[in-house]
């Protein structure tokens, strides 16, 4: 099946649906968004005529368009949405290629919808629901052969932006070429993770994640813990979102979360823990209360002020009902994991304890295990499926299996039966069985449990993924950074340090790499797949260089990273460089010398250094001002085109998306592009170093033309930086960080615009740089955030 | 020296400079059709016995620049004979070329001059195109360069001004204002222009409409207190000055023509007023907006008048903040200042705003019976302007 999604209809605009109307919009999609017509009441009279008909998907879209993060990538691509409703323009779904449903959960009603788009669909549309509890089987009662062919469960996951799961459901009548198509697309266009599921009540995701935020509710009443504290044994300490278990429950919504355990509570007779899915009387007092979660700004946290209207969070007390400061409790078992940096090695700790944290680990963990080891094969035939759709669905950096396999295989059965769980026959066989999952030749595999034996698992795009490649693949590697070859003559250097911060090790494997690649490779890829590309240059390094007082070595390590910058550009072979996530600082600064970008669509990018007191020192003030002067034109009044730059810079904005990276003039037209899907990021890039070499790569020679404007420049920059100091918008620190950073943009205060090299204005960026290094106020600011992780104003 | 008398005063109306009638219309054609108009309101007048057009333009750049003034000349008179000249002081633009003008048919070296201003904000951004501060002086007087929002702040500053107060004073703007539109006081300042306007309509097709423009657009009838209450400082942090308590951008023209005593006698013209003094002054740049209270006593001195002399003011509402500090130090009394509304209801189209403010004042002098009146307003980078007119008959 050769298909083309160029027009989706999207009928439904609610929370879902606008924002599914935004993801497609995002990708380049024409879509249509459709909800019920306007009904106007007596007392309310119109005067549009037409669009008072459209008020109930406006507002909705509208209100989506506005939340924040962002639903859409660029404010311009809205326009790409046009809205309607049901009765006038229910005719124009006859010209999309693609039709989704995402209204009430309500068989009726969704079936009486299907029927009325019987009438105006072409036969050979897809047609697709997002319902998350109705069986997809229900759904096409009554429906053509036509219409079943080509109907089929896709089901997004709230925002679906953001997460990353699509689960696609296919009925007995779904054309299977129709399933594999929208696996791929999904993947491919989407950027999403596609998992097949069974048309089983709550299909995977929601049916493993409600069991077990369900379980926490019942063990928060047996082992008389407060919410905050499940919260706080539910996060990153587990690998899961800070949102962890009750926070989540707050942003789903209660009423939705309860309508999917009914789902489950009714139509699973025969799930040994069916009555977990009877949630506690607590929720129906909540349900009652409408205490829905931020729909209805209250749930179990509710946002208040205090007397002197700072904000505080107050959480519910389940026993009395009401909303609480409570205080953190510290457990040992946490307070020893802390310190365990990955997540892998973290998770044995927390069970060894005799707190009540590590007991409630031993539950939680036994019934996790027991329930998705229960699930195999009434719910998905392959474990590798509920692992991808936990990790794409709920944001958790491990699955249920890969989780157990951390813990032990041996050691978690043993939780199984000391918890007096039912268990499958097949963990049974599990015995001597030490991992669910192997890397083998560089390609994953996982143990088929039918067949109780590893095979591979299935693939539809090519990815590449270093973990995978680490050990077969492995040039070089140092503390900070690896060299691994990914094939067809690309190397790729890969960071692996806390937050991907640039410190010494990094700088060094830059460099390395780019040693070995111009000797033996064809071309270089700079990226990784951490949680983000990178949070900028390692500070904590120039902190104590400041402390110390050593000028010199400082001068020589801002030296060093504009140097490696420079050799990203000025090599002798094409160099690509793939961020995704944070990007920020030194990270943005690499970016920018690459000679060609690959970017993920989820990538937040900017030049935030003034945040720690200083300007970017690693070539990025240099290159913005050649980057403005490559803009220029004959007859240009020039100005306002630095001055953006400076802005960008000034204010350390952060592009919300790639796009709008493209739109800061982070990246640029023509040289650098967007992959939707962050897992394919490395795999692109590589493929465009293997075009850039096709294409027959020189090396670029080094700009001795960038155009300054000198005095001009700085009279403007001066002048705006003293009015925003006077406005109260910047303190004095920034006034003086901001004339530091138009000296750099306008090459110095030369008496007229002149053409300079790029060797000038990095030198020039790093006078400027040190000179802020020697400022105390900086100084404060770096160390404010090294202990506090945030900026200090002063 | 020779008498001077304008015997002709008109203004456009004013459009809002980002959503109105008349934002596309360039300033020349805009300028060009009013002296035209003016002209024709003279029976059997020659007009090539105009010896000059002074215009007053504060930014003149872009469709402001190339010496807009020869422009609306040729344009509105369709004769290469009469000359035109801009003249920039900002927002007394307007004021400075009757003053201009005045003095040089006084000194004999012209009998009929067309003079006032014209601006158009819808495209030209304010300071212009390309702002470019000398580097020094930004170095050593950057609020020398400061926009006129910094300097409002600062005058709320030094004079203790409150958010109230200012709101106050722009919710009265708006409501005398509107009343004064509902009595069509202003039908005698207006000539009606006549826009025609090309564009594209829904369906993408080229459409051409024609429409007169002639009233103003600026006053607000449903705001209030409570609403501009609620809108947000936009000049600094925590500070008071927001887009409701400061004046409108806009679009607009006004001109008066100026005859020798001579010349009205030779057309038998009735005179309508003339221009008794004239005064400009420097003050801080950083608290431009109390210019007027030392150009006033300087025009006053002039005229040989007192404060109490004067029976209606026309102050220039650049901001709330500043025409308040204004009247309090200069002890003006409130009641005869801006009594059909100021710049914050009807607009200040910068280089127009002397002229058409002129235009008001005499119209209202003259309803009123009143002999003796001043325009009076602050300019950028630390000036004040004052002007008294004597309405004659």
């Amino acid at each position: 099946m050769r298909k083309k999604i160029n027009n989706v209809a999207v009928i439904g605009s609610g929370i879902m649906g606008s924002r599914i109307a935004c993801h497609f919009a995002n990708i380049g999609v024409k879509v249509l968004l459709l909800d019920i017509p306007y009904e106007e009441k007596d007392s309310i009279k119109n005067n549009n005529g037409q669009s008072v008909r459209n008020k109930i998907v406006n507002t909705s879209l509208n209100d989506t368009l506005k939340a924040k993060p962002s639903a859409i990538y660029s404010k311009l691509f809205a326009s790409r949405i046009k809205t309607g409703n049901l009765s006038d323009d229910i005719s124009k779904i006859s010209e999309v290629d693609w039709i989704i449903e995402v209204i009430i959960e309500n068989l009726e009603i969704k079936k009486n919808l299907f029927q009325n788009i019987e009438k105006y669909r072409t036969p050979g549309t897809i047609i697709s629901s997002n319902t998350s509890g109705i069986p997809i089987n229900k759904l096409i009662e009554g429906r053509t052969d036509d219409f079943c062919q080509f109907f089929c469960g896709t089901h997004f996951f709230n925002p679906p932006r953001y997460l990353k799961l699509l689960e696609i459901i296919p009925s007995k009548k779904t054309d299977p070429e129709l399933v594999s198509f929208l696996m791929s697309y999904g993947e491919k266009f989407l950027g999403k993770t596609t998992v097949l599921c069974k048309d089983t009540p709550a299909f995977i995701a929601n049916r493993i994640g409600i069991a077990g935020i369900a379980t926490l509710f019942k063990l928060s009443y047996e082992l008389d813990m407060t919410i905050t504290d499940i919260d706080a044994l539910t996060g990153p300490i587990i690998g899961r979102p800070k949102s962890a278990t009750f926070r989540t429950s707050d942003l789903v919504g209660l009423d939705t979360l309860n309508s999917v355990a009914e789902g489950v509570y009714n139509n699973c007779p025969n799930d040994e823990h069916k009555d977990i899915f009877k949630l506690p009387p607590f929720i129906k007092k909540m349900l009652e209360n409408k205490w829905l979660g931020d729909k209805t700004k209250q749930g179990f946290y509710k946002k208040d002020r205090d007397s002197k209207g700072n904000r505080k969070i107050l959480s519910l007390d389940l026993n009395s009902y009401e909303y609480k400061v409570q205080k953190k409790t510290k457990f040992e078992t946490i307070e020893k994991a802390k310190k365990i940096n990955k997540l892998k090695n973290r998770l044995p700790e927390l069970i060894k304890g005799q707190d009540k944290a590590a007991q409630f680990y031993k539950k939680m963990f036994a019934f996790m295990f027991a329930y998705v080891a229960n699930r195999i094969p009434e719910i998905t035939n392959d474990i590798y499926k509920i692992d991808d759709a936990m990790c794409a669905g709920f944001g958790w950096e491990m699955g249920p299996f890969a989780l157990w396999e951390s813990i032990g295989i041996e050691q978690g059965i043993q939780l199984i039966e000391s918890e007096n769980l039912n268990q499958p026959a097949w963990t049974k066989i599990l015995n001597n069985t030490k991992s669910f999952y192997k890397i083998e030749n560089g390609e994953k595999t996982y143990l088929n449990i039918n067949k109780n034996s590893q095979c591979k698992i299935p693939t539809l795009n090519k990815f590449i993924i270093l973990d995978n490649l680490r050990t077969k693949s492995l040039i070089w590697k140092n503390q900070g950074l690896s060299l691994i070859d990914i094939g067809d003559g690309v190397l790729n250097i890969e960071f692996h340090t806390k937050l991907n911060s640039l410190g010494k090790d990094v700088i060094e494997g830059v460099q390395k790499g780019i040693e070995i690649g111009e000797k033996e490779f064809k071309g270089i890829v700079i990226g990784n797949q951490g949680e983000h590309f990178s949070a900028g240059a390692d500070i904590s390094m120039i902190f104590t260089l400041i402390v110390e007082q050593e000028w010199e070595k400082l001068n020589l390590a801002i030296k060093t990273f504009q140097n490696t910058s420079m050799l990203i550009r000025y090599s002798n072979i094409p160099v690509v460089v793939a961020p995704h996530g944070l990007t920020l600082g030194g990270g943005c600064e690499f970016t920018l010398h690459a000679d060609s970008v690959q970017c993920a669509a989820e990538t937040y990018m900017g030049l935030v250094e003034l945040g720690v007191g200083l300007i970017p020192g690693g070539g990025g003030t240099k290159e913005m001002a050649l980057r403005a002067s490559d803009l220029y034109y004959q007859g240009d009044v020039e100005l306002p085109r630095l001055k953006e730059y400076f802005l960008n810079i000034g204010q350390a904005k952060v592009a919300t998306s790639a796009h709008e990276a493209f739109d800061l003039g982070y990246l640029q037209k023509g040289k650098d592009n967007i992959t939707i899907n962050t897992n394919k990021l490395i795999e692109d890039a590589k493929q465009k170093v293997l075009l850039l070499d096709n294409l027959g790569y020189t090396k670029p020679i080094k700009r001795n033309d960038i155009k300054v404007l000198g005095q001009e420049g700085m009279g403007m920059f001066l002048v705006g930086a003293d009015t925003f100091r006077e406005g109260g918008y910047i303190t004095e620190h920034e006034q003086l960080m901001c004339e530091k950073l138009a000296y750099v943009l306008c090459g110095g205060n030369l008496s007229s615009s002149t053409k300079v090299s790029e060797q000038y204005l990095l030198d020039i960026e790093r006078e400027a740089f040190l000179s802020l290094c020697g400022e105390s106020k900086t100084l404060e600011r770096i160390k404010h955030m090294l202990e506090k992780g945030k900026p200090l104003r002063n | 020296m020779e008498e001077v008398y304008i015997v002709q005063a008109y203004r456009t109306a004013v459009g809002k400079s980002k959503k109105g009638k008349i934002t596309f219309v360039r300033p020349d054609d805009l300028g060009a059709q009013l002296i035209e108009k003016i002209v024709q309101k003279i029976p059997n007048f020659n007009k090539e016995e105009i010896n000059d057009i002074i215009v007053g333009n504060a930014t003149p750049e872009a469709e402001q620049g190339l010496n807009i003034g020869r422009m609306i000349s040729l344009i509105g008179l369709n004769s290469v004979k009469i000359p035109g000249i801009t003249v920039n002081r900002y927002c007394s633009s307007g004021l400075e070329t009757i003053a201009i003008g005045s003095a040089k048919i006084k000194a004999k070296m012209s009998e009929c001059i067309i003079a006032g201003g014209v601006e158009t904000m819808s495209n030209i951004p304010m300071g212009g195109w390309k702002i470019t501060p000398n580097y020094q002086v930004a170095k050593n007087h950057p609020d020398w360069y400061w926009g006129m929002g910094t300097t409002a702040e600062a005058i709320v500053k030094k004079y203790q001004i409150t958010r109230i107060e200012q709101d106050e004073f722009a919710y009265h703007s708006h409501m005398k204002a509107v009343s004064a539109l509902k009595n069509n006081l202003f039908k005698k300042d207006i000539i009606p222009i006549e826009i025609k306007k090309t564009f594209l309509n829904q369906e993408s097709v080229i459409k051409n409409i024609t429409y007169s423009f002639e009233e103003d657009e600026g006053p607000r009838q449903d705001t209030t207190i409570e609403k501009l209450g609620k809108l947000k400082p936009v000049f600094a942090q925590g500070g008071t000055v927001t887009a409701g308590n400061s004046s409108q951008t806009s679009n607009g023209a006004a001109f008066v023509m100026l005859m020798s005593e001579k010349m009205i006698k030779k057309l038998n013209i009735e005179p309508i007023a003339r221009l008794k003094s004239y005064a400009v002054c420097g003050v801080e740049p950083k608290h431009m907006g109390i210019g007027p209270v030392e150009a006033i006593p300087l025009a006053l001195k002039q005229a040989n008048m007192s404060i109490n002399d004067i029976e209606l003011i026309e102050l220039n509402e650049a901001f709330a903040c500043q025409a308040l500090a204004v009247i309090k130090e200069a002890h003006l009394n409130p009641d005869i200042i801006n009594v059909n509304g100021g710049a914050i209801a009807l607009g200040h189209p910068l280089g127009c705003t002397g002229a058409k403010l002129t235009v008001q004042l005499l119209n209202e002098m003259k309803r009123r019976g009143l002999k003796n009146g001043m325009v009076t307003m602050c300019v950028g980078t630390g000036q004040g302007a004052a002007g008294i007119f004597e309405l004659l008959n």
